[in-house]
């Protein structure tokens, strides 16, 4: 079932970036022009289309173009029911590993090693 | 493939392997990684030893509040540790009632390799049941997938920007 999907796979790699995941939180509360699911992060235009097209690629979201203005939306679809459950697991864990490393640098720096 | 789902998840930490198992067992410092801000993790006890409980409970400012609590199965200190939700201390087996309030079956293998120049190659392997417990984790109000998912990745992702 998962081990065939490179969907999944390619949504994985989505969201292994902040950026990213940002935008996506932000199109979690409604569809967005890009300048404002750039506005919060202080990247250039150019890289907030990347990583816009990243997110396209990976099937979590798609854009539309009216007039000059592109609006971008989640598509919640990409992933079964399964396939959602279980991403959400390896986000979750993901970001438990990701708060883990970050205070294991905290000890590191504190020098609590030694104690 | 099996009935189940495995996640393996794999890390390179710039830290020694003391130092990161310091900090995966021991209470006061699981407690500051545990839950995701601006979750709490007040309550954490863990018994190093097969049959040992693994207790933590969080906690949130919106009224969120899950106790939970696994059994240890293995322990090599420094390298290894497994764990279950399937049971709590002393073998004993957890209920998981339909209504989704006490979680859901998984086991938890970490563990920590040396990975040299004081690195530690830390790897987290989680196996999941089957789809009755994607119910019970639906029927805990999780299931509007990846708005909640991405939620907490940008939580993460901020408090991780804070602390730089």
């Amino acid at each position: 079932m998962l081990n065939d999907s490179s969907q999944l796979d390619r949504a994985f790699q989505a969201l292994s970036d902040p950026v990213r995941r940002g935008m996506l939180s932000r199109l979690s509360r409604g569809p967005a022009s890009v300048s404002e699911l750039a506005e919060p992060f202080s990247i250039s235009l150019p890289a907030v289309l990347q990583h816009l097209k990243a997110l396209e690629e990976s099937g979590l979201a798609r854009s539309e173009k009216k007039g000059r203005v592109r609006t971008v939306r989640l598509e919640p679809r990409t992933l079964s029911a399964a396939e959602s459950w279980i991403a959400e697991q390896r986000t979750q864990w993901e970001a438990r590993l990701d708060r883990f490393e970050n205070y294991v640098q905290t000890l590191k720096r504190n020098g609590e090693e030694n104690d | 493939m099996t009935d189940g789902n495995e996640l393996r998840l794999e890390r390179t930490l710039d830290a020694p392997c003391e130092l990161v198992w310091k900090a995966w067992s021991r209470p006061e410092h699981i407690k500051r990684w545990w839950a995701p801000r601006p979750y709490e993790t007040p309550e954490c006890e863990i018994e190093l030893r097969p049959g040992g409980k693994f207790h933590t409970r969080m906690t949130g400012p919106d009224g969120f509040d899950f106790s939970g609590t696994a059994c240890v199965l293995e322990v090599e200190p420094g390298e290894r540790i497994v764990w279950s939700t399937t049971m709590k201390g002393g073998y004993w087996p957890n209920e998981f009632p339909a209504d989704g309030c006490n979680g859901f079956p998984f086991t938890a293998i970490h563990t920590f390799e040396d990975a040299g120049a004081g690195k530690t190659r830390y790897t987290a392997t989680v196996l999941h049941a089957n789809a009755k417990d994607r119910d019970a984790h639906a029927a805990m109000g999780f299931d509007d997938g990846w708005a909640t998912c991405a939620e907490q990745m940008a939580e993460v992702a901020q408090s991780l920007a804070a602390d730089a």
